[in-house]
């Protein structure tokens, strides 16, 4: 570790990456964040040169974007050049360059397959009677065991590659990642119809009618839903409860 | 009293949608389950935690997009549900929250823009290292009282419509549970789609349907 950053200003930095969107705003989106977390570290660096901090402060208000998780690999980048005595320009550029890649990556890893993917299989727990206070704990662990491996990796790397992130994030084949969890989240999506339709709770023995009505639902979410997923839902159960209160379906 | 100790639960459980963290206390299934544990039904508040996780599967906390706020939808169902022992008290506050939740969305949108006005930007000759703490730290708190005001309103009136409603409701209970059940497949049929579709991934669905039915009946 080089001499500006010191192990208490590291994890300082760290811990306030959590709370790095806590101002998000459509004008700078999480900017004051990003510089909320560099602050002991900038203050730490350019503390004797008040111009020197102004400067660095400045640099790092500016628009930035990425999925909060990753935050720390870009974090932990910028402070590496900013203890480098990297020059300015470069750092903004550097930051303006990751930002896109790791949002969509982010958002591609965690909110479309890991969280979906523990949410079906805590689901699927809960309908086959694993008592609840178990199935929430189960989903809370496991979902944070990634959760935080996930930012500690990013932040470590961050802190250790620098500039050269994209070849870090090049060889952790991230993108191999997430097609093995969109096939696990695949298999907890069939488990969860599965155990909905035939657990003693579910469908089946409520009745033939309500799991054909569900199975159609699900046909319904599958070809259209996509594009207007709210109203196709409230569409859904508004038929089901008109029918039900002419006697149709009971 | 109860309103506002249920709103100090959504007020925290709020900070974890974006701003502090993101650990996922606010998803339905678990705020769901710690509002049921803390009014005295673990039960319910799961069982409204569940319906409310399936139609939030592809709702996801990403920093820019304007999604129905689920947390506070959750906290107001389990509240409003839990004043009436009936059957049509679960679906009615499953709507309610479902609804409130566009509230919610609405109230996470309006907070961005303003916290828009009160982030400095680097052209901003005003900027000091005390305003970028400030400005942090009072947006947090800001979205704490957010919630906490959307979760006493929504409580509020989740409760009025459940008490007024309930005893009308046409459905037995397990009928009820169906039909919030279906709703939700809506949502389970999307994320198919979002993970690649029925064509690409058949082979591991019908795996999972497999290993799910046969688990049902044994299990």
């Amino acid at each position: 570790m080089s001499p500006p950053l010191t192990r208490s200003t590291v994890i300082s930095a760290f811990l306030r990456s959590f709370l790095i969107q806590g101002s998000w705003n459509y004008r700078t989106m999480m900017g004051n964040g990003f510089a909320f977390a560099m602050l002991p570290a900038l203050k730490r660096m350019f503390g004797d040169d008040p111009e020197a901090l102004d400067a660095s402060l400045r640099r790092h208000l500016n628009h930035f974007n990425v999925h909060p998780y990753l935050s720390g690999l870009a974090l932990g980048a910028a402070l590496r050049l900013e203890a480098d005595g990297t020059d300015a320009e470069t750092v903004t550029r550097f930051k303006m360059a990751i930002r896109g890649p790791l949002g969509g990556l982010g958002d591609a890893l965690v909110w479309a397959t890991w969280l979906p993917a523990l949410s079906m299989l805590a689901l699927a727990l809960w309908w086959v009677g694993t008592p609840g206070w178990m199935t929430v704990v189960f989903f809370l662990v496991l979902y944070n065991a990634g959760h935080l491996a996930l930012r500690v990796w990013g932040f470590r790397t961050g802190l250790r590659e620098g500039r050269a992130v994209a070849q870090a994030l090049t060889r952790a084949n991230l993108v191999n990642i997430h097609e093995r969890l969109q096939e696990a989240a695949t298999v907890m999506l069939g488990l969860l119809v599965g155990v909905a339709l035939a657990s003693p709770t579910g469908l089946v023995h409520t009745g033939l009618l309500w799991a054909a009505l569900g199975m159609l639902a699900f046909v319904v979410g599958l070809k259209i839903g996509h594009r207007i997923w709210r109203p196709t839902a409230i569409a859904v159960v508004t038929a089901i409860a008109i029918l039900s209160t002419w006697g149709i379906v009971t | 009293m109860e309103l506002l100790y249920i709103g100090l639960l959504g007020g925290l459980l709020a900070l974890d949608t974006t701003s502090v963290g993101q650990f996922m206390f606010s998803r339905p299934l678990v705020a769901g389950a710690i509002t049921g544990w803390v009014l005295g039904d673990l039960s319910l508040g799961l069982t409204i935690g569940v319906v409310l996780e399936t139609y939030m599967l592809v709702s996801f906390p990403s920093g820019g997009a304007r999604f129905p706020d689920g947390t506070t939808a959750t906290v107001v169902a389990v509240a409003a549900a839990s004043v009436v022992p009936s059957a049509g008290a679960l679906p009615l506050a499953v709507g309610a929250g479902l609804l409130w939740g566009q509230v919610g969305g609405w109230s996470v949108t309006t907070l961005r823009k303003l916290n828009g006005r009160l982030v400095p930007e680097s052209s901003d000759p005003s900027v000091t290292v005390h305003r970028v703490t400030l400005v942090q730290l009072s947006s947090v708190l800001l979205d704490f009282l957010r919630g906490v005001i959307v979760t006493v309103v929504g409580a509020g009136l989740g409760r009025l419509v459940v008490s007024a409603l309930a005893d009308s409701w046409p459905l037995a209970e397990a009928p009820s549970l169906g039909l919030l059940v279906v709703g939700g497949a809506v949502s389970v049929g999307i994320l198919l789609h979002d993970l690649g579709g029925f064509r690409k991934r058949r082979v591991l669905f019908v795996a999972g349907l497999a290993l799910g039915i046969i688990g049902a009946r044994f299990l």
